[in-house]
């Protein structure tokens, strides 16, 4: 089968709106594609596959150069456009059109699993010559999806669940079944795809696979009308959410991306092996501080994610503790079905036994998550309000009878966060957007009074509507001062509330604070600059929580 | 080298302005005398004293303002003079009726490309190449980015983009004038053979072309409060005003789509609404910008209506072509 079959099926994910559709469409292309190329379309489709074999701004160059195209217009063009990939796509639409050579019908499968894993081979001359040769010989319909694999920024609006759907339609299977079988790694392969739509429920072959997580939805009105006792409370901790699992003896950490950490956290592993039984634990992984049994910054976490077998003085320097949330099979046996107070029963028996029956001491390293008890609502919101002094997020409240099935299903579990911190403060800098957002001004950096000057304090992407940014982005082009490339500085006049989870001090940043997860949430139209927040007031905000 | 006051055309409030004729191009407040390129909204106003434009300019602008407005025709081709200068329109393959409009003056030739475009239009006159020593052109579409299909391919994607949903409704959103009239052109040539409606504002301007001599296809008028997605299978024309609001949330088996040059990226595409983009445009793109600028044969070239920045810079390092600046 061509690559073409799968640029148009791109084509059609990315001008259908319906999700029904676009099962349909997902549902046609598989039962007319060969099953390695179904599989490779899996992986791209669900996001597994992002290695970037160049840069954007290499392809630019390469560009730039084979065609003797001035770089600045190629700049100039990406602000438009918003992605390297696409700019050199409709850039190459202008060269190749005259082309003498003879086009290749290259399948999906030869270029992923030969004709790009080749150039990592080659030296940078050879590499550019088959660049330019594949762009001269692959059909124009598939240089978007040629460029965007290179660069590694395929992306179409296709979620797993929507895979896992029509997967689950074409072979009439749940799609309970179907996620669990698309968890974990996925290496494209006849055999892969062929497991996939397998038809008979074997759970021996998917033991190397953690189970699909089950996610909190926000916190709902309704909720509070029921009796406190119906529900088990947790402290929703920052870190990194994780399956550990254990079976035929071999543990295995699985984060809720679905990437395989061992090497990350081998301390861990090597602890875990010792216990006797097999098991698949839900929890988190942090970077704890034991003297004061609090976790640490998700910024210290950071430290640890990223790097490969960590030496032994990383080790001591950012200690990990795995904290278990939950039990969800234990000895071969899946006890997702059973009620959630009765697997906490369970977790809790098989931790006291894991503690006094393993040779090596585990508590320095794992253990199971505290439970909070509040007494009625009103208290579990002072819990809540409590959680920012043992560096948590808020409460994760679950139903006492729930089962652990997958995704983020409502009405069972709820997370129940901490109010985010506010400042209102200028905006001072506005950058262009990329991707969906090309062409509009919609990256902004906000400021805060030191004296009589703004300093800097927080840059923030998200919160505004369609129509406030169109706005803001008219607004922009009409007051700006200065233009420094893709930056403009602007007029001090406009006011707006940023919200955040988290203050810390940072030598970094000229304000010195920093602030995580910044966002607007709301255009202070009613305020004047002279009502925008001053750093004093952050930095009052930051001895409130410590 | 003049002084930009001394240019026989330049920009006086945000319009180009011919002081020795006394006369406006396109203007957009009401003024004495107005040189119309073509009938679309933004490049005429209400109120001017006098209008002058090609006389199919003419018939669609009468049906847009009012009978009684007073204007003046020229064909194609055919001089006048005004105050010492000759003037005359050339087809510039926009939409019916749309031109380029010459002035020479002391054996100085000047040409306001209009709004134009290079790509085969069946429902007007081709753009006719002119040479001229001073250019002042459009440039909507000026980066490289640009580079148009053949509107028979769009027309076919069209035709697959309906016949491929039998059972929706296929909304086509696209300008009212020319646009509309040059898709009906080109949908008929295909295989699409479903009916087609066209809301009333694109009906009634199917029939002014009729007036005017171009064969248009027969469509059906859409009434207002038509449930429109029970005509499964058809395409309806609308004008892109309509996809605002709430016109659209009565309908459930609706697939949309907009015809328009901007479709060809895909931010502004997913950004737009729409379901589907389909990029065909009236407006040059880069490379018809550049072979216009070049065959004219202008020493001297100004742009306007576009983001000029980038087509200057070029122009400049490597056709050495010298670009102006008006003084806005």
């Amino acid at each position: 089968m061509s690559l073409k079959k799968f640029s148009e099926l791109f084509s059609d994910l990315d001008s259908i709106n319906s999700t029904n559709n676009k099962i349909e469409v997902l549902k046609n292309y598989f039962l007319s594609n060969d099953p390695i190329d179904n599989s490779w379309a899996i992986y791209l489709l669900t996001g597994k596959s992002n290695k970037r074999f160049i840069s954007g701004r290499y392809l630019k160059n390469l560009f730039s150069q084979i065609y003797e195209y001035p770089q600045w217009l190629i700049d100039t063009c990406y602000l438009k456009v918003g992605d390297s990939a696409e700019v050199i796509t409709l850039l190459l639409k202008d060269k190749t059109n005259s082309r003498k050579k003879k086009l290749s019908n290259i399948s999906l499968n030869e270029l992923l699993s030969e004709t790009i894993p080749a150039l990592s081979k080659l030296n940078e001359e050879e590499k550019n010559l088959e660049i330019k040769n594949l762009w001269e010989t692959l059909p124009e319909d598939n240089h978007l999806i040629f460029n965007k694999i290179l660069t590694g920024t395929f992306r179409v609006g296709v979620s797993i669940g929507l895979i896992t759907k029509s997967i689950s339609k074409l072979i009439n299977i749940e799609e309970e079944i179907i996620s669990h079988r698309l968890m974990g790694d996925f290496k494209p392969s006849i055999d892969s795809y062929e497991f996939l739509i397998n038809k008979s429920i074997n759970l021996q072959e998917l033991n190397s696979k953690p189970f699909p997580f089950l996610l909190a939805n926000t916190i709902e009105d309704k909720i509070f009308k029921n009796s406190i006792n119906d529900f088990q409370f947790e402290w929703k901790y920052d870190g990194i959410r994780m399956q550990l699992i254990k079976r035929s003896g071999n543990v295995s950490l699985w984060t809720r991306g679905q990437e395989l950490v061992n090497e990350s956290f081998p301390e861990l592993v090597e602890k875990m092996s010792h216990i006797k039984d097999d098991f698949v634990l839900d929890g988190e992984l942090l970077v704890w501080n034991f003297k004061e049994q609090i976790a640490l910054d998700f910024s210290i976490l950071q430290k640890r994610i990223n790097r490969k077998s960590p030496t032994r003085s990383i080790q001591i320097k950012y200690p990990i503790i795995f904290i278990a949330y939950d039990l969800l099979e234990i000895n071969g046996r899946d006890i997702r079905e059973i009620k959630l107070e009765n697997r906490r029963i369970e977790l809790e028996k098989y931790f006291s036994k894991w503690q006094i029956k393993t040779e090596n001491n585990i508590s320095d390293i794992f253990k199971i998550c505290d439970l909070i008890f509040p007494k009625d609502w009103p208290d579990a919101l002072t819990y809540k309000e409590k959680s920012r002094e043992n560096n948590t997020e808020g409460l994760i409240i679950k139903k006492k009878t729930s089962i652990y099935s997958s995704g983020r299903k409502k009405g069972i579990w709820w997370k129940y966060k901490v109010d985010p911190m506010q400042l209102d403060a200028v905006l001072i800098y506005a950058k262009g957007g990329s991707g969906r957002r090309a062409g509009l001004y919609t990256d902004y950096s906000f400021a805060l009074w030191k004296d009589k000057e703004l300093i800097k304090f927080a840059s923030a992407y998200s919160g505004l509507t369609n129509i406030e940014i169109k706005e803001l982005d008219k607004w922009i082009r009409k007051n700006t001062v200065e233009k420094f490339g893709p930056v403009r500085s602007l007029k001090p006049e406009m006011v707006f509330e940023i919200s955040f989870e988290k203050i810390q001090i940072s030598k970094r940043h000229k304000s010195g604070i920093a602030v995580r997860f910044p966002r607007i949430t709301k255009w202070r139209k009613d305020k004047k600059i002279n009502d925008a927040d001053s750093l004093e007031n952050a930095y009052a905000l930051m001895k409130k929580i410590s | 080298m003049r002084t930009k006051q001394e240019y026989l055309i330049r920009y006086k409030d945000g319009n180009l302005y011919c002081e020795l004729a006394d006369i406006w191009i396109d203007p957009s407040k009401p003024v004495k005398k107005a040189l119309i390129t073509h009938a679309h909204f933004d490049h005429f106003t209400f109120g001017c004293e006098e209008y002058i434009s090609t006389k199919e300019t003419a018939l669609l602008l009468k049906k847009r303002v009012g009978d009684n407005i007073k204007i003046k025709t020229f064909e194609y081709g055919e001089e006048f003079k005004i105050n010492g200068i000759n003037i005359s329109f050339h087809p510039s393959g926009h939409i019916l009726g749309s031109s380029q409009i010459r002035f020479i003056f002391a054996e100085e030739k000047w040409l306001i490309s209009g709004d134009f475009k290079l790509q085969k239009d069946e429902t007007c006159k081709q753009y006719e190449i002119i040479k001229t020593d001073y250019l002042i052109s459009e440039c909507t579409f000026g980066l490289p980015i640009f580079k148009w299909d053949e509107s028979k391919k769009i027309a076919k994607d069209i035709s697959k983009w309906i016949t491929n949903s039998p059972e929706k409704t296929s909304l086509l959103f696209c300008y009212s004038l020319g646009k509309a009239q040059r898709l009906l052109n080109e949908i008929s040539q295909t295989n699409f053979k479903g009916n087609i409606y066209s809301h009333d504002s694109i009906h009634k301007i199917n029939n002014s072309y009729r007036e005017l001599g171009i064969d248009i296809q027969d469509t059906i008028k859409i009434e207002n409060k038509k449930k429109i997605d029970e005509l499964r299978g058809s395409l309806i024309l609308l004008p892109p005003s309509l996809s605002k609001g709430s016109y659209l949330k009565n309908f459930k088996n609706i697939q949309t789509a907009f015809a328009s040059g901007w479709m060809s990226i895909r931010a502004l595409r997913k950004r737009s609404g729409y379901d589907k983009g389909f990029a065909i445009s009236d407006h040059a793109d880069w490379d018809g910008i550049l072979e216009v600028v070049k065959k004219s044969e202008a020493k001297n070239v100004f742009f306007h209506h576009g983001d000029s920045e980038a087509l200057s810079k070029y122009l400049v390092e490597k056709e050495s072509i010298n670009v102006l600046l008006f003084g806005k």
